[in-house]
């Protein structure tokens, strides 16, 4: 672990720091410097119309995009992707060692078909974490416990409705316990019908004390769960603050015109 | 399921690596009890009454093998017998798999240029075969724009060519002869001792000898590789043998007479073999193929696939992969492959390789064409299989922090398995049958031994059909065997 930077200077209560984020695909430039402060035990939610960069930024802090340029700290841990080797084993280490930092939810669940729920909960823990399976089957039946799906342990993915499917996601993803859960448009996917089973385990979590950060179009669920609330638009961010101000009140006219479009469709 | 796979392996293992491992155990006995120098024999083994399998108990015999075996009696060596079909069989020599030819090799000058060439130990004539009927066809002056059924390289071949014939190539005298009985070539030239063997043997009345081909005495010689000290350890003994009166005894016991010496020609070789029925051949041959079936082909199979499924899936992923370099590579293997013949890809590894220093036993180039052939077909399959795997599972399995090979192996491999075991189980019975070619790299598999079952009792309908059959029979294992897999693979899938 020698590789990966242990930054001396104080984080204070933040969770997540993010600076300078850069990312183009081709000549798409997605994201134009972007900076992103998490406070540990807070809900953060990322909104925008689509194609602004929101989840860019959510994948960058995962590192399944490898952004330009910019730092990412989460934690204790940080990388500099400006001056990251393109390749090599430290650049692999550095990367995995924040990846480890966060659990990621998929807009689409993205579960392991072969594997059954428990499987699939059980799997990062034994296989990369290399933690004893008793220990980790019993935390994994808590988890499915609290995502209210005990009794869904031994069926396979395919058996569950799309809101289940999404409920095994966030439990793998908590399974691993990380220091921020991330979820990527969670009930996007999703019949109407079951997206509130989804937002109510959300909301548990933020209520828990976990750190998240939530890239949404839920703008009245955003509104009641965040404690800050990001607009962003074409790689830069809009406006930031509270829900009540950037959602209730935006000061900047391209957040006023997405929320209407988004809440007034009509 | 995974219990079937299990006693699946422990059967063969049972079958094929035990007998195997005890064979090998008891060679290297012998081996400690005897330092005779081992010398290497080829002969055909499916050309009666030279060189053939006895019918009941599958051994090697005929003129040619007892003859080479008193030979190595008085020169004090141990022979290792090779079987191979004759336009193969100079090929050995030269690549120094073979040490001497026992099979009627006819002395000519151009093969006494290239080859140390023994003293005589038959003489016999050419005679012209034809089917019961042909009119004007008698002498070698009627051969000229026909078409006569020959091993290319023979003796035989060279006279038919030179009096005008067209050659239709075969693998051996059983098979020229089938051809003239079928009309598919008028003629055939070979020895006579030969065609009166074939006409005995099988009691047929629509083939007939009609005459010499020319009046020149041939004579028929050991051959060793130049400049082989052997030679003359032969020569002595061959005089020995006919001072002793042993060539003329064995002789003697096949053909009533002695060819050993100059003759009439006249041949008796009504006492050299039982005349059998059709039911009497399958059922002395189908043991002796079913034996081959599970130590050589399916064995040969099974190795074959495993090493070529290894080799597919690398070059799949080379295919797969980010680097240039890689992908270049695995994608010119690929090519190569399938762009040539697998008889071609044998013929390289255990004709050509050796050229170059490279080796080989039978075994193992078999397997080695055979794997690299496999890996060829294979490699697209599972390119294709891999990719049919959603980049969700990728992007899934790294935010839980696996690695590369961590991923494919547990989350990738499982669900590519379910589109891959369709096509691939098509390979890999393209391979059971494919193995059917090995008998060129001198392996003796089970449709070899079928050949030789054939040859010898001159009736190959019924022993086709029963190799036929066991292909058929294990092709339908594996059928089902596939259909198991499938049902598992798909149960966690939606229906």
């Amino acid at each position: 672990m020698t590789d990966i930077q242990q930054p001396s200077n104080d984080m204070g209560d933040l969770r997540v720091r993010a600076r300078g984020l850069q990312k183009s695909f081709g000549d798409n430039h997605v994201l134009r410097g972007i900076d992103l402060d998490v406070k540990a035990g807070t809900t953060s939610v990322l909104i925008g119309p689509s194609g602004s960069g929101k989840t860019t930024i959510l994948r960058s802090l995962n590192v399944l995009e490898r952004p330009d340029a910019g730092t990412i700290r989460i934690d204790h841990v940080e990388v500099d992707f400006g001056t990251l080797p393109d390749k090599g084993s430290s650049a692999r280490q550095q990367m995995a060692a924040l990846r480890a930092q966060s659990g990621m939810v998929f807009q689409a669940h993205n579960l392991f078909p072969h594997k059954t729920v428990l499987g699939n909960v059980i799997e990062g823990p034994v296989q990369v974490q290399k933690r004893p399976l008793d220990e980790v089957v019993d935390e994994a039946k808590a988890l499915l416990d609290q995502v209210g799906l005990s009794d869904k342990a031994d069926q396979h993915p395919f058996e569950l409705s799309g809101g289940q499917q999404q409920r095994v996601g966030i439990a793998r993803a908590l399974a691993l316990k990380p220091r921020v859960m991330l979820f990527d448009e969670p009930t996007s996917a999703l019949d109407p019908e079951l997206v509130g089973e989804v937002l109510s385990v959300i909301k548990d979590l933020a209520a828990e004390g976990w750190t998240t950060v939530l890239v949404t179009h839920e703008i009245r669920f955003a509104e009641h769960v965040a404690d800050q609330v990001l607009f962003l638009d074409e790689g830069v961010v809009v406006e930031r603050g509270p829900s009540s101000q950037v959602i209730a009140d935006p000061r900047e006219e391209r957040t006023r015109q997405f929320l209407q479009r988004i809440l007034d469709p009509a | 399921m995974r219990h079937a796979v299990r006693l699946l392996v422990l059967a063969f293992v049972g079958l094929v690596v035990l007998p195997v491992g005890s064979a090998s155990a008891t060679a290297t006995h012998l081996a400690q009890a005897d330092d005779r120098p081992v010398v290497r024999v080829g002969t055909e083994g499916v050309y009666p009454p030279f060189s053939f399998h006895d019918a009941k108990s599958n051994k090697l015999t005929g003129f040619d093998i007892e003859v080479i075996k008193a030979v190595a009696k008085k020169a004090g060596w141990r022979l290792k017998f090779v079987e191979t079909q004759f336009d193969a069989i100079f090929a050995a020599l030269e690549a120094k798999r073979i040490d001497v030819i026992a099979n009627q090799v006819t002395f000519n000058p151009e093969r006494d240029a290239k080859y140390g060439l023994g003293t005589t130990y038959t003489y016999s004539r050419g005679v012209i075969v034809v089917k019961k009927g042909t009119k004007g066809i008698k002498t070698l002056k009627d051969v000229k724009g026909k078409t006569a059924a020959e091993s290319t390289t023979t003796s035989w071949a060279d006279v038919a060519r030179k009096a005008g014939a067209k050659i239709q190539a075969v693998e051996g005298f059983s098979q020229a002869a089938a051809l003239v009985v079928q009309g598919r070539a008028d003629l055939l030239i070979n020895d006579n001792i030969a065609a009166l063997d074939y006409l005995n043997t099988t009691g047929r009345d629509d083939i007939q000898i009609v005459g010499n081909a020319g009046d020149e005495v041939s004579k028929q010689v050991l051959a060793f590789r130049k400049g082989d000290p052997r030679l003359e350890e032969s020569n002595k003994a061959l005089a020995a043998l006919k001072a002793d009166g042993t060539l003329k005894k064995i002789s003697e016991k096949y053909f009533k007479t002695d060819v050993t010496v100059e003759n009439t020609g006249k041949v008796d070789v009504s006492g050299g073999r039982e005349v059998r029925s059709d039911t009497q051949v399958v059922k002395d041959a189908a043991w002796p193929m079913l034996k081959k079936l599970l130590i050589v082909t399916i064995p040969l199979t099974i190795v074959s696939f495993a090493i070529g499924l290894v080799l597919a899936i690398g070059a799949a992923l080379a295919r797969i992969s980010g680097s240039r370099v890689l992908s270049a590579i695995a994608r010119a293997y690929i090519s190569i492959i399938r762009g040539t013949p697998l008889l071609l890809q044998l013929f390289i590894v255990f004709y050509g390789l050796p050229e170059i220093g490279i080796d080989l036993d039978p075994w193992p180039s078999a397997i080695l064409a055979l794997s690299f052939n496999v890996g060829g077909y294979a490699a697209e399959v599972v390119r294709s299989a891999i990719l049919s795997v959603p980049k969700g599972q990728f992007e899934a399995a790294s935010t839980i922090g696996m690695g590369y090979w961590q991923s494919l192996r547990r989350i990738v491999f499982p669900q590519a398995a379910r589109t891959a075991v369709p096509p691939l189980s098509n390979t890999a019975i393209s391979l059971l049958k494919d193995t059917s070619l090995v008998s060129v790299v001198l392996l003796t598999d089970m449709f070899r031994q079928a050949q030789l079952a054939g040859a010898n009792a001159q009736i190959y309908l019924p022993i086709y059909v029963v190799a036929g059959f066991y292909y058929w029979f294990v092709c339908v294992g594996m059928a089902t065997f596939q259909g198991r897999l499938e049902t598992r693979l798909n149960r966690f899938v939606a229906r």
